[in-house]
């Protein structure tokens, strides 16, 4: 074999075991690549690494009734730095990796050394890490501040500056009305109008197509794409809540649930024409103090005693059993029903036995309203149409107490009003006795306002809400109008005896401690204090403990306002309705009728008094403008007229007089009697420097008026 | 026609070879342009065609060196050889001590005044090649003599592809494959040849060693972490998933020029990674295509050496062969995960200064070999 031969032959050798095969096996993988893994990578390269995800769009807010936020989401960013970024020349991140260490140790980070934080950097660039944490929870402006940091400042690509957005709930009012507003939390159910009004708030998601940088961490860019839809910002929801009214209700409620050593309270103020809620207000016991916890207003019912018997005597009203003056015998406060004993808790009753229908009321007899129930249903009779209780049941149904309100708030508790002589309700014949004086039925606290609200507004029956319009921009897209459920629930008579009943309660009644001394106003309303947890026991009945409330409206004359206060298990300092949830009652309804600007006479609506002369602005002197302005707001009369620009009143006997002033140019003017501002605007357009001593008015100056003005000091004394 | 038979009569040569470098050349720009999208986006403000022009012009340049290096006489590199041997080496000491690093790496120099950067690496790796080249041909009579043939071809080698290795370590095991297999095609004892292998394993370990106490110079660390990736991660790292699944996207017939998904996620779709571009632009056909231009050229100076056989011009244009289609398959191995990730470009098509200018100025070398040898019937 020849040396050509032999190079030859190993050439070929390289070419055919060598070069070929290696080819082959490049081309096999590709192929391989392709269609036997090929399912596998295209779904992994659609699936895992561009993915279309949506951009959660911004929440929107949740506004009192007069514009303050009750709920709104705040943005903030977890800031990360990718030092291996795509875009990254070793050029730029040389140039600026110490000003960038330096400034993040400056105002992020201050745990590090600048030298620190650069070799911490240089080392994650090396590591090849992706993203390397610089703030978490940074609020916009901190943001903004720190992407204009060197590096950074090149962008996503470029400079490695990723910022990560999500977006907080925040409460400014904090716990106010704050079941009401609701939220929405992970692991937790929703409530409140944040979860009835989850998809006006929320908005419309936006889509981008993102690739996964880690997918451990869920880290996700946004991939430059004209397809990207921008999200859409939820709408804003503007409520009926006065956050005054709101603030005034649950600070007295937590003095009264704290004060009395209570389970838990709710105080709900509404307004009568509308049935718009001003205020609602829930406080439970927690181991970390009072808390939010749960809306009891709208989700619990509860057997709601003595408040009920105003429904009780209106049924009767109404199918004209007797008139208010009639008289019920109320045995001294004790009586039996078949086996039950029924006793007043009433103080009075002990010594009284035949009173009026009102006074039995008034003081709030179970026996007098019991008695009076059973006379009227507990048989039939031409009155109740031969229909026995059922009679009473149907009126009930016409006040509409078994029907639940419709607000806007999940989880509202059905009404429980039993049917006439249904087994399956267990009606006895202690029923009809024990439904007069509001046992054997249960009612939420805005049910029970709801019904006594109707009668504030003359019988009208409107439906509760919390919602007045969904905004967007400050524009009302949708308003929300009062609903009346019922024109009339009674007649007019039995809504205007109804009203002279809560009104005697707090005039003479169970609430007559509760009653204005000074008459600012009057209010009407009726207590309640029920037994909660009683079992019966060898006929007799063990308690565990009473709710307290208090339902009414004011001003009694013409009703504004409606509020219920309820309050459960109080077990100190007393646990009468009249001392436990009247005096938060009597709070609320103070304050909301001061602020009730409508309801009152305007201070200037009359003529203002002459005043004395020794009232009257002497001497005083300053821009007329300014000057006959004021005069003619405070409608004070003066003689002449300003016609130069500075003037000077003066009183002469008992009225004032305008004189006019010239102000020389180029002379020290006469400032005694202006204002510091006047003054000196006088003094230095002329070149003079003032120096000042003291607080008021200008009452001497230490040059006098008409010296030729040289750019002296002069010193002005103020008092 | 006047211009095709212009170009016919100043193209001689093999007209296969010159018909590669044109095809590569075109695939080059294109992939080229489709690639550097987001680059051009994140670099400069969205100028796409300021990486198309540039590209073009490095690749005009480059065409143009080819053309004179296809003019220069063959027996004209064997006389520069040592000299250049001469200068590379140097160079790549200074690249090591003083050289600017680009991606963690110690690999090029800057030019003064000019601003650009300068692999040297590139350059080594041609003179050594020519070298060697010429070396083998130089001692073919006594060419199983260790002290005579053996060690003056064995010393430049493993000097230049040590001086290599701590920032480029692929780019030295390549050189140093290239220069075994040279020696074996001129006919070296195959004894010998496993001596240089394990000569180079030797050096391997001691530049481990080294590199443990100076980590800055010596790229262990890498390294180690791409073997491990390669090893422990049977789908490969994110860069290789990346590239799997624009192969897997590309199909057949690809999606088409410029519509690649995956560029924007593979960490230099137009260097590293670019047949996986090609796959998925062009399609299992279009990468196929790549491939089979690659065995076409070394097929085409496999013929030159049956021509031309013990010729220096024959070894040289064989080891240069030999040295593009070995990077070249080394990289697309890469693209498919058949071997750890490196840093080896793909002549000519991949974008960077250097390295297409050296692959076009070794296209050159081959054709001038090919223009005397066909010429000549040498």
């Amino acid at each position: 074999m020849n040396v050509k031969n032999e190079v030859l032959y190993r050439v070929y050798f390289i070419f055919f075991l060598a070069v070929i095969p290696a080819a082959l096996a490049l081309i096999y993988k590709t192929a391989y690549i392709n269609y036997v893994e090929g399912e596998y990578w295209r779904k992994k390269g659609k699936d895992t690494f561009v993915e279309k995800r949506s951009i959660e769009a911004d929440r929107g807010d949740i506004l009192a009734a007069n514009g303050s936020l009750l709920a709104t989401s705040i943005p903030f960013f977890d800031i990360y730095f990718d030092p291996n970024s795509t875009g990254m020349s070793e050029e730029d991140f040389n140039k600026n990796i110490d000003s960038l260490a330096y400034l993040i140790t400056l105002y992020v980070d201050n745990t590090y050394t600048p030298g620190a934080y650069k070799d911490f950097l240089i080392q994650k660039r090396k590591d090849n890490a992706r993203y390397v944490l610089i703030k978490k929870r940074a609020t916009l402006s901190e943001k903004r501040f720190i992407e204009k940091f060197p590096l950074f400042r090149l962008g996503q690509m470029r400079g490695g500056f990723i910022a990560q957005q999500s977006s907080e709930r925040v409460r400014p009012f904090g716990v106010l009305a704050q079941r009401t507003v609701g939220y929405i939390r992970e692991g937790a159910k929703p409530v409140g109008l944040e979860a009835i009004y989850d998809q006006v708030l929320g908005g419309r998601p936006g889509v981008q197509e993102m690739f996964c940088v880690d997918k451990a961490k869920d880290i996700w860019l946004p991939l430059n794409s004209l397809t990207a839809v921008e999200p859409r910002r939820g709408d804003d929801l503007k409520t009926t809540l006065d956050i005054n009214i709101q603030d005034v209700a649950q600070e007295a409620l937590l003095r009264a649930v704290n004060y009395h050593n209570a389970d838990w309270g709710t105080a709900i103020v509404m307004e009568v024409k509308t049935g718009a809620v001003k205020a609602m207000a829930n406080l439970g016991r927690t181991e970390k103090g009072w808390w939010e916890t749960f809306n009891h207003a709208v989700g619990t019912a509860i057997e709601p005693g003595s408040t009920f018997k105003l429904a009780t005597i209106m049924a009767m009203l109404e199918d004209g059993y007797f008139d208010l003056n009639d008289t019920v015998s109320i045995e001294n406060g004790r009586t039996r029903f078949y086996e039950e004993i029924m006793e007043d808790s009433s103080p009075y009753s002990a010594r009284l036995d035949s009173i009026t229908v009102k006074r039995a009321f008034e003081i709030s007899s179970n026996v007098g309203l019991a008695k009076l129930a059973v006379q009227a249903y507990g048989q039939n009779n031409r009155k109740n149409k031969n229909q026995g209780a059922a009679q009473f049941i149907s009126r009930l149904k016409e006040f509409n107490l078994h029907l639940s309100t419709g607000i806007e708030i999940t989880g509202e508790a059905e009404p429980y009003i039993k049917e006439a002589y249904s087994a399956q309700h267990e009606w006895s014949g202690t029923t009809l006795p024990w439904m007069a004086i509001g046992y054997e039925l249960r009612l939420t606290p805005l049910q029970i306002l709801t019904f006594f609200n109707a009668v504030a507004n003359g019988g009208e029956l409107v439906k509760p809400y919390l919602v007045s319009e969904i905004q967007r921009d400050g524009k009302p897209l949708q308003t929300f109008k009062p609903v009346v459920v019922k024109r009339q629930i009674a007649s007019k008579a039995t809504i205007s005896k109804a009203k002279e009943l809560l009104e005697a309660v707090v005039e003479r009644g169970t609430a007559e401690k509760l009653r204005h001394p000074d008459s600012l106003y009057r209010f009407a309303g009726k207590t309640g204090t029920a037994q909660i947890g009683y079992r019966k026991v060898n006929n007799k009945t063990l308690i565990k403990g009473y709710q307290a409330s208090f339902v009414g409206y004011f001003p009694a004359d013409n009703p504004m306002y409606s509020c219920i206060v309820v309050i459960n298990n109080p077990r100190a300092n007393g646990f009468y309705g009249s001392d436990v949830a009247g005096p938060v009652f009597r709070e609320i309804a103070d304050y909301c009728y001061v602020m009730a600007y409508q309801i009152h006479t305007a201070f200037n609506a009359q003529p203002p008094a002459p005043l004395p002369a020794r009232q009257l602005p002497n001497n005083q002197n300053g821009y007329a403008p300014d000057m006959t302005y004021l005069l003619r707001e405070l409608r004070l009369p003066y003689y002449g007229q300003a016609n130069t620009d500075w003037g000077v009143l003066r009183v002469r006997s008992d009225s004032l007089v305008w004189e006019n002033r010239q102000m020389a140019a180029n002379v020290v003017p006469n400032v005694v009697g202006m204002g510091l501002r006047d003054a000196l605007f006088l003094m230095e357009n002329r070149g003079l420097k003032a120096s000042v001593v003291g607080y008021g008015k200008v009452v001497r100056q230490s040059i006098k008026p008409g010296t030729r003005a040289r750019g002296q000091t002069v010193q002005l004394y103020l008092d | 026609m006047s211009l095709l038979n212009r170009i016919n009569a100043e193209l001689k040569g093999d007209r296969v070879i010159w018909a590669v470098v044109a095809l590569l050349s075109i695939i080059s720009v294109l992939v080229v342009y489709s690639s550097t999208g987001r680059l051009a986006w994140t670099e400069r403000n969205g100028n796409t065609e300021a990486y198309l022009f540039k590209h073009t012009l490095i690749l005009a340049f480059g065409l143009a060196l080819t053309y004179l290096a296809y003019l220069t006489h063959f027996r004209k590199y064997a006389k520069a050889a040592p000299y250049l041997l001469v200068i590379a080496v140097p160079l790549l000491l200074f690249t090591i001590m003083f050289g600017t690093e680009i991606n963690d790496a110690k690999r090029w120099l800057e030019i003064p005044f000019i601003g650009l950067s300068f692999q040297t690496s590139d350059f080594a790796k041609i003179a050594l090649v020519v070298y060697v080249a010429r070396e083998i041909t130089r001692h073919q009579d006594y060419i199983k003599n260790f002290k005579e043939a053996f060690l003056p071809i064995i010393v430049p080698v493993l000097l230049v592809c040590l001086l290599i290795a701590p920032a480029n370590l692929s780019t030295a095991v390549l050189l140093l494959g290239v220069c075994m297999c040279m020696m074996f095609i001129g006919r070296v004892s195959v004894k010998y040849i496993f001596l240089l292998l394990g000569l180079g394993i030797v050096a391997f370990a001691l530049l481990i060693f080294i590199g443990e106490y100076f980590p800055d110079y010596v790229r262990v660390g890498t390294w180690a972490s791409r073997v491990k990736d390669f090893v422990e991660n049977p789908q490969g790292s994110f860069q290789v998933q990346q590239a799997k699944i624009a192969i897997a996207n590309g199909e057949w017939f690809g999606v088409g020029p410029g519509n690649s998904i995956q560029r924007n996620f593979l960490p230099s779709p137009h260097a590293d990674f670019v047949y996986a571009v090609i796959c998925e632009e062009y399609g299992f056909l279009g990468g196929a295509f790549v491939v089979i231009l690659f065995v076409l050229l070394f097929h085409r100076v496999t013929r030159l050496v049956t021509k031309g056989s013990k010729t220096f011009g024959a070894m040289m244009a064989m080891g240069l062969a030999l040295l593009i289609v070995m990077q070249a398959f080394a990289n697309i191995a890469v693209s498919v995960h058949l071997v750890p990730v490196t840093g080896l470009s793909l002549p000519i098509i991949s974008m960077g200064g250097t390295s297409v200018i050296f692959s076009c100025i070794a296209f050159g070398m081959i054709l001038s070999v090919s223009k005397h040898v066909e010429a000549t019937g040498e």
